[in-house]
């Protein structure tokens, strides 16, 4: 995605104004960088912490105590996640080269308008995770092609390992028990996808709470929504739970997608509650499979960028992006389509995301195995499903980096820190945003 | 705060400081002007001594510094400390509570002396 086309689509929204400053604009070499560590965590879950495989630890664990009141030795995250990252009992499924350490620069700064944080790591490739999965045609069917690294077809040689890079930031603000203390693995159960004891579809489908809220798989939760916070199948009632989330027992999930958000400028915006829930309105993204015939809804229109489809030998070639507004035309059953073409699984859209759903947007490039991501979080929210960001006040924020081709569990996270918006010096905090002339 | 283990040469002037003490000391068997840091801390690193301690903050367990203050130039420091980490003994936590000292997984006593030199050098 070429730049101007982003700096284009931020300023139609009109956050060049007066009183925002121009996020591309924005001198970053005024503005402190805090290097915090990310680690791969592999299966290390909230119960896996609570057990005596998390060894002398899981008394301090159940009391709430802070992961850093442990690990807070010079290198511990590095100790950690290249461990993990090689196989064993919290990795059965090691991913070969992966990294088992980064470090990610972070820097704050917010105006009257929004907050930007701009995050720079490195990739493990030598070229962006910006391309996703696609819809592959076999000379019969269109059929999904290109998984994360950590599914068996791709280790097993059967797919190849497709699946964009990732951002994201998970922010409390206070109001959920333990997550200052154990930031993200308060979200992070048995259960789900990729993690031990993972559900089947019949346990979902019999699960009480899955089916009132429509869900057919297990995602991230907080405690507070099971009756057990360690059996994801005691969900408490949809009523339970609305109160919870009108106490603000919720956590903001801001993802930055290089596939599904970058291709437009934009990160999504969700929560963590019951679920990994997607704020109201409509998402920058939405699945480009016909429900019932699994064939593309959407195709590339040949006339702007001269192909209606790619094939395999195009993969890292080029920006890869199908977005409604810009270069999609319905698909065309009768195009004359041969064996290996290939159209995203996922098309993007800016004109189509509303609402809560389409708060935050991203300038974000890649140069020499780094990406840099400016994410702009419009302040003062006032929506039932965001953290609202006000000056002075102060966050318990983990951060995450999917990298590689891989989802769920592959990531290199961090333990919990603290972001203020221009707090006085005395306010300890990890982070601290500068306000912007 | 971040326990950052001291380089060697950042650590010279405590480790004369022990020596001196060494000494005086009938069964101080390595001078700590000998203690090599960069193994006591790659030991200390494997063995997950620093989740339970650090070298000037109370965890889990004692600051380093509160131990050596406790043991250094007593004949039989190096002794206590090494039979701390090699036999397992019961120890009384900082939350009131008890549990078994985590046992150092080496039986080289250079090593273990090392360790314990390094320890009693803060």
């Amino acid at each position: 995605m070429k730049k101007t086309l982003l700096l284009l689509s931020l300023a139609a929204l009109g956050i060049g104004s007066a009183c925002a400053a121009d996020p591309a604009k924005i001198n970053w070499s005024n503005i402190s960088v805090v290097k915090v560590p990310l680690f791969y965590p592999g299966q290390s879950t909230y119960e896996w912490l609570r057990s005596d495989a998390h060894k002398g630890a899981a008394k301090e664990v159940k009391r709430g105590d802070a992961c850093m009141s442990c690990h807070d030795e010079d290198g511990a995250e590095k100790d950690i996640g290249n461990k993990i990252v090689k196989g064993g009992p919290l990795e059965p499924m090691p991913v070969a080269g992966k990294s088992g350490y980064k470090e990610l620069k972070v820097q704050a700064a917010y105006d009257d308008k929004n907050a930007y944080l701009r995050f720079q790591w490195p990739t493990d490739n030598a070229y962006p995770g910006s391309e996703h999965q696609y819809l592959r045609f076999d000379g019969k069917e269109w059929k999904v092609s290109g998984y994360p690294k950590l599914d068996k077809v791709v280790q097993e040689g059967k797919q190849p390992g497709i699946y964009e890079d990732r951002m994201s930031v998970m922010i409390d603000d206070g109001k959920v028990a333990g997550f200052a203390q154990q930031g993200c693995w308060q979200s992070c159960h048995d259960g789900q996808r990729d993690n031990p004891k993972q559900f089947t579809k019949e346990e979902v489908a019999a699960n009480p709470l899955l089916t009132a809220i429509k869900k057919g798989d297990v995602r991230k939760y907080l405690p507070d929504t099971r009756t057990d916070p360690s059996d994801w199948k005691t969900g408490k009632t949809v009523e339970e739970i609305a109160k919870l989330k009108a106490a603000g027992y919720f956590v903001d999930l801001i993802q930055w997608r290089a596939h599904r958000s970058h291709a437009v400028g934009m990160a999504d915006d969700g929560y963590v509650l019951e679920w990994r829930l997607g704020d109201a309105g409509k998402d920058v993204f939405g699945g480009n499979a016909d429900a019932k015939t699994h064939a593309p809804k959407f195709m590339w229109d040949a006339k702007k960028v001269g192909y209606k489809s790619i094939t395999a030998d195009q993969l890292r070639k080029g920006d890869h992006f199908l977005i409604r507004e810009q270069n999609a035309v319905p698909f065309d059953p009768n195009a004359g389509w041969k064996e290996g073409d290939m159209i995203p699984d996922y098309l993007t859209s800016r004109e189509d995301a509303k609402g809560s759903a389409a708060d935050n947007n991203a300038i974000a490039s890649w140069k020499d195995s780094m990406w840099t991501v400016v994410l702009i979080r419009p302040l003062g929210l006032t929506n039932d499903d965001d953290k609202a960001l006000k000056e002075g006040g102060v966050y318990n924020v983990g951060f995450a980096v999917h990298d590689d081709n891989i989802t769920t569990r592959g990531h290199q996270i961090s333990f919990v820190k603290t972001l203020g918006l221009g707090v006085k010096k005395d306010a300890k905090v990890d982070i601290n945003a500068v306000k912007l002339p | 705060m971040r326990l950052i283990p001291p380089s060697s040469k950042k650590f010279a002037p405590i480790m004369i400081s022990v020596a001196m003490a060494a000494m005086f000391s009938v069964s101080a068997n390595v001078l700590a002007a000998e203690v090599d840091a960069d193994a006591a801390i790659a030991l200390a690193k494997k063995n997950n001594c620093f989740k339970c301690h650090a070298i000037d903050k109370t965890k889990k367990g004692p600051a380093y510094k509160k131990i050596a203050a406790k043991y250094k130039g007593k004949a039989d420091g190096e002794d206590k400390l090494i039979k701390n980490f090699t036999t397992g003994p019961k120890v009384k936590l900082e939350d009131g509570t008890e549990e078994d000292h985590k046992v150092i997984d080496t039986k080289d006593l250079k090593e273990l002396k090392n360790l314990a030199q390094w320890i009693l050098s803060q």
